[in-house]
């Protein structure tokens, strides 16, 4: 019964990132890393799952700034989006900190970067990313 | 298995458009209208419909919209069945037509597709397209539609040099195309310091980079070889056709300046027809962002990959080049009312194929490619058509 109140949920994954902690699922079989979390691991197959901690080091594989933002996110805009290949090998989006949202040009894809979060207005915690 | 027995015999689009005071189920019966009595087929021969509708829910607080759309249009009774998969909802539509006509279940039916978007704000709209992305860990952190297009435009850009100069081309031609199409909800041309104009939505995404926010509805019958002659000496056959998924989420994605769904869907639709890239005449491809119309071109064969924004500039993708695309304007200047594309570009494909695509009208058309796209690229829908006489 231990076993399973550690399964790895969506939801946990979720409030674990409201906390300012970064958790992945992990293959119990082959020992991918999973995030954001899959029901079933594509390098083998297996449905059995565990958390795992990360490193939170990865690099920046491509990104945008989101001007025009949906209603919930008009006060954050203009901000960045970004796709982050972790060191475990797992991709992430994620929101970047620490860049000028109007000086894109200056991002330069490759770079490295470190786990970091971003709160909105509204008291709600992002994953973000920030050069190493 | 190959296709044998699906032919497409009339075809038709409303307006596309802010079509004012005009509520979904009057436009689709308009196109209705169009494609079956005003076309010579009566509606009785009609069995059976395949409707294309993205997020009615949403959009005009109406969902079960098969039956109704089609009690308005006078099929009151008929088998109905509402197909969604985002953008590609039309085209979904027209593959489940497809296989009910391969099948022998059916004779003739009806595949057709509608959107009502401009009744609500841009937010709302900009929040219902939201939803056909992974609400869970990508729209929730303020992932937009045009940033989907814009991480794939930025990885595009630094693998292969292509330029917003280039994206701006594939807006100054669609609006080229567009402005003598009637049907387009803009007919103007657009200057490439125009569609330059840097109003960001989503860098290095701009206005004119985007598709715009449209009302409308298409419709196409379907029908057997048999009964075919009955309607018109010039069926067109769908003699192909590829569906593929790939992950909703971008950060799944292993490539991010092609789309695999593009590819897999073309390389099952390419075997099926027993015909390859070289052997289209043109492409109908789903440029809901300009961007998205140049990896498309790729995926889909037309051009190496890397070599689309350069088939751009050099005029191959222009309606008298040697690979049009797109040639009545796509969706980014003829519009995008979501449920109804997939089955528009089929009206695309049927009208230029049977050579009544009046000023729009290709040099060459015996077969060609449509290529219908979902959401973040989760679906993808190809078709290859060709005129039956071809």
């Amino acid at each position: 019964m231990n076993d399973k109140s550690n399964k790895p949920t969506i939801e946990k994954y979720k409030q674990f990132i409201q906390e300012g902690k970064f958790r992945a699922f992990k293959c119990s079989d082959c020992g991918a890393v999973i995030a954001p979390p899959l029901g079933s691991c594509y390098s083998c197959g297996s449905s059995k799952m565990e958390w795992t901690e990360i490193s939170g080091k990865g690099r920046l594989v491509s990104f945008t700034v989101i001007h025009v933002a949906p209603e919930e996110f008009q006060d954050e805009a203009p901000y960045y989006i970004a796709i982050i290949e972790l060191d475990e090998g797992t991709r992430v989006t994620a929101r970047l900190s620490g860049f000028d949202p109007l000086k894109p040009e200056d991002v330069k894809l490759g770079t490295s970067m470190e786990l970091t979060f971003i709160e909105s207005p509204k008291g709600r915690k992002y994953l973000a990313f920030k050069a190493a | 298995m190959p296709l044998n027995n699906t032919n497409i015999v009339s075809a038709a689009q409303t307006k596309f458009g802010k079509l004012e005071g005009i509520t979904i189920r009057e436009m689709f019966a308009e196109a209705v209208d169009k494609a079956t009595v005003e076309a010579g087929i009566p509606k009785k021969d009609i069995q059976a419909a395949f409707i294309g509708t993205f997020i009615p829910e949403m959009l005009i607080h109406q969902g079960h919209t098969a039956p109704l759309l089609i009690d308005y249009a006078g099929l009151r009774g008929l088998p109905a069945t509402r197909h969604e998969a985002a953008c590609a909802s039309g085209a979904t539509a027209l593959r489940a037509g497809i296989m009910a006509i391969e099948s022998g279940l059916y004779d003739t039916v009806l595949v057709a597709g509608a959107e009502k978007m401009t009744s609500v704000s841009t937010n709302k709209v900009t929040e219902a397209l939201a939803a056909a992305a992974d609400d869970e860990f990508e729209s929730s952190i303020g992932l937009t539609f045009p940033g989907v297009f814009a991480i794939a435009a930025v990885a595009h850009m630094q693998k292969y040099g292509t330029t917003e100069e280039d994206m701006a081309r594939v807006a100054v031609k669609a609006h080229y195309n567009a402005s003598t199409n009637p049907l387009a909800q803009f007919q103007k041309e657009i200057t490439l310091e125009k569609a330059l104009t840097p109003r960001y939505i989503a860098w290095p995404l701009k206005l004119f980079d985007c598709s715009p926010i449209s009302d409308g509805a298409a419709a196409i019958v379907l029908t057997s070889n048999e009964k075919a002659k009955e309607y018109t000496d010039l069926p067109v056959k769908i003699i192909g056709t590829g569906q593929a998924s790939a992950s909703m989420d971008l950060c799944n994605r292993i490539e991010l300046t092609s789309f695999e769904s593009s590819v897999k869907a073309s390389k099952i639709a390419y075997e099926m027809a027993k015909l390859g890239p070289e052997d289209m005449d043109f492409a109908v491809v789903h440029d809901c962002f300009t961007i998205a119309e140049i990896i498309a071109s790729e995926d889909i064969g037309f051009f190496k990959p890397g070599e689309g924004a350069k088939a751009v500039r050099e005029g191959i993708t222009a309606r008298d080049g040697d690979k049009p695309i797109n040639p009545m304007g796509g969706l980014k200047a003829v519009g995008h009312p979501v449920g109804a594309t997939g089955v528009k570009q089929a009206v695309v494909i049927y009208k230029e194929l049977i050579g009544e695509a009046g000023k729009n009208q290709v040099p060459k058309y015996d077969t060609a490619l449509m290529h219908n796209f979902g959401g973040t690229g989760a679906t993808c829908v190809v078709n290859i058509m060709r005129r039956a006489d071809a």
